[in-house]
């Protein structure tokens, strides 16, 4: 069965290249433009892992993965974020990794993998 | 008049605006901002979330629990995404002018206690004891590898102070590299030693300790005071007594006596103006074991102390342009209010 995974992204370019790209690897991606619906979305869904940006309209990457943590610790979080600057907030720690924006999405698919013991 | 008052060592000037004069009250918070930690419910580093960290390089804990698993006291943990990794830095790389070089390092966290309300102050003596005994031996740990040439430990707490996150904890990092404000430090001692023919950091404890104006608390191993240049209100220096350039070589005893001096200074930081957000810094020589060309007598010269610097004005555009600081609160009215019980 295909792993599920949660992409919160505000931009909906990025959106649409990350679950092209990922979809081709053979993940369900279900992709929001907000923490709001990420939170919604996780309350129906098993998902496998969750990617999510930081800076978004509303709650912030941050804040939407501490209220994860409350919700399920087990589930694996990527932090995708154009900015290295929120490396220094320990909050951060709450995700399983940091992958900073790149126009190549090798870095994330691998993390993906490595988290998903794919 | 306001005056301009410089500091010995490093020859940093600063203004005590005497007529900006402000009370303690003046810079007490209105309401204590609610940190975000305890608005979410969930903190890396409180106990029961050790799988959140990476694994534990350091811990104090009950006999007979695993590592990154509750029952710790204090715990050394690497920074999950760090700015400096480990390893050996490459040769500095030019590009012209500019030099660069990897970004080679080490950075822990010390995460001082597993209860995420209380702060160091609140702590027993002893743990605070522990807590220091943590820094002497990452720092002993970390000096083994001749590749980081300067450890600095400091502590950053509120929001204002640079800390993301409420849980007491203090932050290690080592660099290949000596600093440049570790270099003035140890070139301005230097200059100082030729003068006085002894440390110039021993000269300012006596002088301070005759005067006694700037006093805040002393004992048999520490001496607590405002210093005279202090850049900013209510800043406080605790220098030991007994001569020592590493913090590695305090013994027991002192360790002991630091933790009574530091929790007894941060309590009257925080009755006298109201817990506010702080900075703590540990100076101290570079790595001992480097061979120090040019500074063969740097036990001699450096003297290692602790700097508490409490964020309550903010640093601006004049600062920046000219390295001088404006202090609204005189160090001898700071002291006064620091001293009172």
């Amino acid at each position: 069965m295909k792993k599920k995974i949660l992409l919160v992204e505000d931009e909906k370019a990025l959106c649409l290249l990350y679950e092209e790209e990922l979809s081709r690897e053979g993940y369900d991606i279900t992709a929001v433009t907000d923490a709001e619906t990420a939170l919604a979305k996780l309350v129906k869904t098993a998902f496998d892992l969750i990617i999510t940006d930081i800076r978004m309209p509303g709650k912030n990457g941050i804040e939407l993965i501490t209220q994860i943590m409350g919700m399920r610790k087990d589930i694996p979080i990527i932090i995708n974020s154009a900015y290295q600057s929120y490396k220094e907030d320990f909050m951060t720690w709450a995700a399983d990794a940091y992958v900073v924006k790149s126009a190549s999405l090798d870095e994330l698919k691998a993390k993906i993998k490595e988290l998903l013991g794919d | 008049m306001s005056e301009l008052r410089k500091d010995l060592v490093s020859g940093r000037w600063v203004i005590i605006a005497t007529e900006r004069s402000k009370r303690p009250d003046d810079f007490r918070p209105p309401v204590p901002a609610a940190p975000a930690a305890e608005a979410v419910g969930f903190c890396p580093f409180c106990e029961g979330n050790e799988g959140k960290t990476p694994p534990e390089v350091f811990s104090l804990r009950t006999t007979g629990t695993a590592p990154d698993s509750p029952g710790w006291t204090v715990r050394v943990v690497p920074n999950k995404f760090p700015a400096l990794t480990p390893g050996p830095p490459s040769p500095r790389a030019a590009q012209g002018v500019f030099q660069s070089m990897e970004g080679r390092g080490v950075h822990e966290v010390v995460i001082e206690n597993p209860n995420h309300a209380f702060e160091l102050s609140d702590l027993p003596v002893g743990h605070i004891r522990d807590v220091l005994r943590v820094f002497q031996l990452r720092i002993r740990g970390i000096e083994q590898d001749l590749h980081y040439q300067y450890v600095q430990i400091f502590k950053n707490k509120g929001k204002e102070a640079g800390a993301s996150l409420s849980h007491p904890h203090s932050q290690i990092v080592a660099t290949p590299i000596i600093p440049k404000r570790v270099k003035e430090e140890i070139y301005g001692a230097d200059r100082l030693f030729r003068t006085f023919k002894e440390c110039a950091f021993c000269r300012i404890l006596r002088e301070e300790e005759a005067a006694g104006t700037r006093l805040i608390a002393k004992n048999e191993h520490f001496t607590a005071f405002a210093p005279y240049a202090s850049r900013f209100p209510f800043e406080m220096a605790i220098y030991p007594r007994r001569h020592s350039a590493f913090f590695t070589d305090v013994r027991e005893d002192e360790l002991e006596t630091l933790a009574e001096t530091l929790k007894h200074v941060l309590t009257r930081l925080k009755d006298t103006v109201g817990d506010p957000p702080f900075n703590l810094v540990l100076h101290q020589a570079p790595n001992p074991s480097l061979s120090l060309k040019g500074w063969p007598d740097i036990h001699l010269k450096s003297h290692w102390h602790v700097e508490i610097i409490p964020i309550l004005t903010k640093v601006a555009g004049f600062e920046w342009g000219t390295g001088f600081y404006i202090n609204p609160v005189p160090p001898e009215t700071a002291a006064q209010f620091l001293r009172q019980p």
